[in-house]
């Protein structure tokens, strides 16, 4: 019995473990390499040229669970209170990141426009796009 | 009609005509603006109406109503906001009333932004002065209380009229370095603190993750300048910011060689976001100016409720060291 319990557990654990996903920052091919900071100032409009090439951040759509998930990781901000960024910065002048409505659509966007970044499940990233950055749950 | 008004008012109609009709987005968030077709040109605006009980005296004011235009790319942009401002005013003191209507449509800021690198940007026109946190954001639905703290407008003009050259820096930290230059007539200085034709200033800030500080000082002179001496300011900022609570504290000193001015003005506030869409805010206030004479200690406990972000119904009460300048403020205010 006890090792059944045992067996059973592992099989959880090993289960689990395998279903941890994993995510990734991606950028167009010939992004140089970015810090974490960069990437948060880049989503935040802070950052808007690197490289003398114009950064173009991209977002999924509001209800897309892996937006919030980057917003909570990468950006460190809520919802709520990137909604008060957002306002400060029209006040300011500042557009938020366009919205995608899938991850294909990004991932095509980051492959073609210089300067483009977005963030996907690790899984469909491929070998043309440059991966900055990896997390996991 | 003078040429000035008239410019100021057509441009304020190409705004209004840029609204509804014109936009390509098909779903409008409150407080991010509105697209004009699809150019790179957004509209939107804010308004803010409050209201002030002060020993016998109670003021009714429709304070701001503003048209924002704003646009270009990653290279060149522009901002111009229009505004009235103190657009109406009922006062009534005892037995009295007075009202005040000012319709003169100011220019509170237009100007160019060229990003030059990387890392440089230069602005001309007539912007916010880059000092401190408050003046940044000092319009009544972006702010944290109905009040402006007296370090805000007291110690620094909150407009220059000039270039702003700022170098920034983002590896594992920001810095932000920025230049102030005025050496002319200002745009419109009907509309700023200070009357003035001479400001030079520094400012240095450093963030990182939710810490932020910021250092800055300069030399400004009032016109006429027979009468006005050089008056000097520096001011030192500092803000803790989390998702439930933050915390930010100014304090500042303004000096001349000529005539006394302000020895000290600042304060220490501290906002917790009870939810999100209330928030309660505390701020201790002190101040010393010579010029007038004067001193003030106070206490201002505040309310605000956001049903949106961009909508803020505020209410506080100021506790000051006298008893005659306690005060009630309530306003409602919107940014579209």
């Amino acid at each position: 019995m006890q090792r059944l319990l045992l067996s059973l557990l592992l099989l959880t654990l090993f289960s689990t473990l395998c279903t941890a996903q994993e995510y990734a920052v991606i950028a167009n091919k010939k992004m140089p390499r970015l810090t974490l900071e960069q990437i948060r100032a880049v989503y935040l409009k802070k950052l808007q040229r690197l490289d003398n090439t114009a950064m173009v951040p991209v977002n999924l759509s509001a209800n897309d669970p892996l937006r919030k998930r980057f917003e909570e990781h990468v950006l460190r901000m809520s919802f709520q209170r990137l909604q008060s960024y957002w306002s400060r910065q029209h006040y300011l002048g500042r557009r938020p990141p366009v919205s995608m409505k899938s991850q294909e659509s990004a991932l095509s966007f980051v492959k073609s426009v210089e300067g483009a970044i977005a963030y996907v499940h690790a899984a469909i990233a491929d070998d043309d796009v440059h991966i900055l950055y990896r997390w996991s749950d | 009609m003078p040429l000035k008004t008239l410019l100021r008012h057509t441009l304020l109609l190409l705004c209004l005509l840029g609204t509804p009709p014109l936009h390509a987005e098909a779903d409008y968030t409150l407080g991010e603006g509105i697209q004009i077709g699809s150019l790179p040109v957004y509209v939107g605006g804010y308004f803010s109406v409050d209201y002030r009980n002060r020993d016998d005296e109670q003021r009714y004011r429709i304070d701001d109503i503003a048209l924002l235009s704003y646009g270009g790319n990653s290279t060149l942009s522009y901002m111009l906001e229009l505004e009235y401002k103190e657009f109406y005013v009922n006062t009534r003191n005892g037995g009295s009333t007075t009202v005040e209507r000012d319709t003169h449509l100011y220019v509170e800021r237009v100007h160019l932004n060229y990003s030059i690198n990387d890392h440089y940007t230069l602005r001309i026109g007539k912007y916010n002065t880059p000092i401190g946190f408050w003046n940044l954001m000092h319009i009544n639905v972006l702010r944290d209380t109905t009040s402006n703290p007296v370090s805000s407008y007291i110690l620094y003009p909150m407009f220059t009229t000039g270039a702003n050259l700022t170098y920034s820096s983002f590896e594992q930290a920001a810095w932000h370095v920025d230049l102030i230059a005025q050496r002319s007539k200002a745009i419109d200085d009907g509309y700023n603190n200070y009357t003035i034709d001479r400001h030079f200033g520094l400012g240095v800030s450093y963030e990182q993750q939710r810490f932020t500080c910021k250092l800055s000082g300069g030399y400004f002179q009032k016109v006429p300048h027979r009468n006005n001496p050089d008056i000097y300011y520096a001011l030192v900022a500092a803000k803790y910011e989390t998702d439930t609570y933050h915390i930010q504290a100014e304090l500042g000193s303004q000096r001349s060689s000529k005539t006394a001015t302000t020895p000290y003005a600042g304060y220490l506030q501290g906002a917790y976001y009870i939810t999100q869409r209330h928030i309660g805010i505390a701020r201790y206030e002190s101040y010393r100016n010579d010029l007038l004479d004067e001193s003030d200690r106070f206490f201002l406990l505040g309310y605000t409720y956001r049903p949106l972000y961009p909508v803020a119904l505020k209410a506080e009460y100021q506790w000051h060291s006298e008893a005659a300048k306690n005060q009630l403020l309530l306003s409602f205010s919107v940014l579209f």
